[in-house]
């Protein structure tokens, strides 16, 4: 038998570093709305047996029938489990009639009755409101924990606290575990975060989670944070042709399998271009490639790559297109991991680094996000080509990349230059690790066989 | 003490359960009285497995098996209908109709008044009424345990003793030897193994050793004769007991009816 509870979704108990740990007091707490509630009949549902029940209790902040009204809606909530592995009560009455002393005698009583497995209490809060004297709400805590202690059940107490309390609550001292619900605005934006302040007797992963509210339950997305490991990393390395020709022609030695690389660029010098061809070109050969895009939808990117004769429906072609409006950085990553797991995507074109950047309120996060996904791709060899835009249509002075190109292995900058009466791309490649490059400003041209390096400038050539 | 605890402690005292869970408190296990209301048609139908339908069928139509009735009017089984719907059941099993099952119950059930009779004018003694209940004596750190150890050992018909130190054990082994002892060992500061080895030494009943902490090796080491790790299911805590002691104390009474 494991010695954890899972609360049914495989990314939430991975936070907890495996599921709560069984039979311990986990405090939920949030503002109302943040879906306590939700989460904890996720919880019941889902390891409430015959043989050892879940009882929910209600308190005096919600009417029981209208949390069973919204609970029917949600996708794991199961009619016919209810009297007979689930067990709805409401406490309200005892509560009223003989205070917190009823409430311990009834629980008491439930735990020998139904011996459940877990045992919920919503809202805990609302409890503190029936006993005037500190002292007096402790000895209550005390006996409760001791008394749910004695038992092989897990306890669930759900409270509207705000920050503040946090801190101050004698029930915060007494639980085992504390999960936080709450959000965080930047801007106009919202989010939803989930935090564990606390986790005895067991390892977790810290920070904030970003979390939405489903049909299933509490939607988590674990924040990306690898520690650094040097495993597999530049085990297989092996150099081979980009399948781009402006590229190769820049990259002396080849391309290596598994780089990172930053295309810079102002708006409509071919940034997304080159990653396509990159994406492409790999497909062409039994790749599997993945195009990750906010910037052009399926339609719009059919249209561009019909251009080159190119088509998205190549069965070695995934392409992930998520509007960037309210998007989640961190379910993106999921979603962007879980892709790459299933279509075994060998190279990969994230087309834009803005976009991505737009998603997460922090910058230093942005960047270890980045560093993580990187990471991971580079152990997997998997090829990461992600293009970056640059504010100054001539004459780039920085690359507002975050600090990006510190990351990757190579950055290659793609520039407009003014020439005679007609505007002409240019290529440099700043950058690139563990191999030679051209250290030449080279033209190129796009053509219907893609990008391809032309002429070096001559000496007249105006740089700005 | 606060009012929590006065409430607490009188909760611990008298289980007001529901209807459908109504027990016996200690008093009534140990006088014997099998004719208190005690189980619920649910669990009755599950004990003996007959329907719930078919127990009130047979009650209608029989009037034999009459169960008592709780203030609110819930059906209270008592041991003796217990054991009399076994009866019943078996003789159905074996191919009586129930009416003829009833008409033998009936039967059984004179002869055992006549038996009786003959008891109190000072003839043989009954079986049942010779048998005591299996004793244990319970040495328990933590009061809350404790209490949920003694319900649930209570519920299948042995009489327990608790005991929340070490020394009181060695002063109830002297007085009065319990059937089986269930020892935790964090009691008295982690004095259990000590405990386990002094008592093995002297005696050999059956001993159960508890812990929070996993240490099963030396509990049995120190002659322990089963180990079982807190928080304890109540169903493997008390068929734990039962096994060690061969038979629960309900079914060792009723099978002496028989």
């Amino acid at each position: 038998m494991s010695d954890r509870l899972s609360s049914g979704s495989s990314r939430l108990d991975s936070i907890l570093g495996g599921g709560l740990p069984l039979n311990v007091i986990t405090l939920l707490s949030g503002r109302p709305g943040t879906g306590k509630t939700i989460l904890a009949q996720q919880y019941v549902f889902h390891n409430a047996t015959s043989a050892q029940p879940a009882l929910y209790l209600t308190t005096v902040s919600e009417p029981l029938d209208k949390l069973l009204r919204f609970g029917q809606s949600l996708e794991y909530f199961d009619n016919s489990a209810l009297g007979d592995r689930v067990f709805y009560e409401d406490l309200g009455q005892v509560l009223t009639e003989d205070g917190l002393p009823g409430v311990l005698a009834r629980i008491s009583q439930l735990l020998k009755q139904r011996r459940p497995g877990l045992i919920v209490i919503d809202s805990f809060k609302a409890l503190r409101a029936y006993e005037e004297d500190d002292a007096a709400f402790r000895t209550f805590l005390h006996h409760l924990a001791g008394m749910v202690t004695a038992m092989p059940v897990s306890s669930f107490w759900v409270g509207e606290y705000d920050g503040e309390q946090t801190a101050q609550a004698p029930e915060f001292a007494v639980a085992d575990a504390i999960i936080t619900l709450g959000t965080d605005r930047t801007a106009e934006r919202e989010m939803r975060i989930l935090q564990v302040q606390k986790l005895r007797g067991s390892g977790y992963h810290a920070g904030k989670h970003t979390y939405r509210l489903a049909a299933e339950g509490l939607d988590v997305f674990p924040r990306l944070a690898d520690p650094v490991d040097a495993s597999n990393y530049g085990g297989a390395q092996e150099l081979m042709s980009s399948g781009v020709p402006a590229l190769d022609g820049m990259l002396v030695d080849g391309y290596w399998r598994g780089a990172a690389t930053v295309i810079a660029g102002p708006s409509g010098i071919g940034k997304t271009l080159l990653a396509l061809h990159f994406v492409v070109a790999g497909a062409e050969r039994g790749e599997k490639g993945l195009i990750a895009t906010f910037q052009e939808n399926p339609v719009q990117l059919e249209r561009i790559m019909g251009g080159f004769s190119w088509t998205q429906n190549d069965p070695n072609i995934e392409l992930m297109y998520r509007s960037p409006v309210d998007l989640y950085l961190d379910e993106w990553v999921h979603d962007f991991f879980d892709t790459l797991a299933r279509t075994g995507a060998r190279r990969v074109a994230i087309d834009s680094l803005g976009d991505l950047r737009a998603a997460c309120g922090d910058e230093l996060r942005f960047r270890e996000y980045i560093y993580s996904l990187l990471q991971r791709c580079a152990r997997a060899n998997i090829s990461v080509m992600m293009t970056q835009e640059v504010p100054e249509l001539f004459g780039v002075t920085k690359l507002s990349e975050y600090g990006i190109s510190h990351l990757s292995d190579n950055v290659i900058l793609l520039q407009f230059l003014r020439g005679d009466s007609e505007l002409k791309r240019a290529v440099t490649v700043l950058k690139t690790r563990g191999s030679a490059h051209l250290q030449q400003l080279r033209q190129y041209e796009i053509t219907p066989d893609g990008a391809v390096l032309g002429e070096p400038f001559d000496s007249q050539q105006s740089l700005d | 003490m606060t009012r929590v605890e006065e409430q607490l402690q009188k909760s611990f005292q008298s289980d007001e359960l529901d209807s459908d869970h109504q027990l016996g408190n200690i008093i009534d296990v140990q006088g014997a009285d099998d004719r208190a209301g005690v189980y619920s048609i649910g669990a009755v139908a599950k004990m003996v497995d007959v329907p719930a339908q078919t127990l009130r069928s047979w009650e209608d139509r029989y009037a034999l098996i009459v169960p008592v009735r709780s203030p609110a009017g819930q059906r209270l089984y008592t041991r003796d209908h217990v054991e009399e719907l076994r009866f019943v059941r078996d003789h159905i099993q074996s191919g009586l109709q129930p009416a003829d099952a009833h008409r033998l119950l009936a039967e059984r059930r004179r002869a055992r008044a006549a038996d009786v009779d003959e008891t109190a004018a000072g003839g043989r003694r009954d079986g049942l009424l010779d048998e005591s209940p299996l004793a244990i004596l319970l040495a328990e750190r933590d009061p809350y345990a404790a209490e949920f150890a003694e319900y649930f050992l209570r519920t299948e018909g042995y009489v327990t003793t608790i005991v929340l130190n070490g020394d009181d054990v060695t002063r109830v082994l002297a007085g009065n030897r319990p059937d089986l002892l269930v020892i935790d060992l964090m009691i008295s500061g982690g004095a259990g193994l000590a405990l386990c080895r002094a008592v093995r030494a002297a005696d050999q009943l059956p001993i159960l050793a508890v812990s929070a902490i996993a240490s099963g090796d030396a509990a049995l080491e120190a002659g322990a004769d089963a180990f079982l790790q807190k928080p304890v299911q109540p169903l493997q805590f008390v068929s734990t007991v039962r096994d060690l002691l061969g038979t629960s104390a309900f079914l060792r009474r009723t099978a002496s009816v028989r």
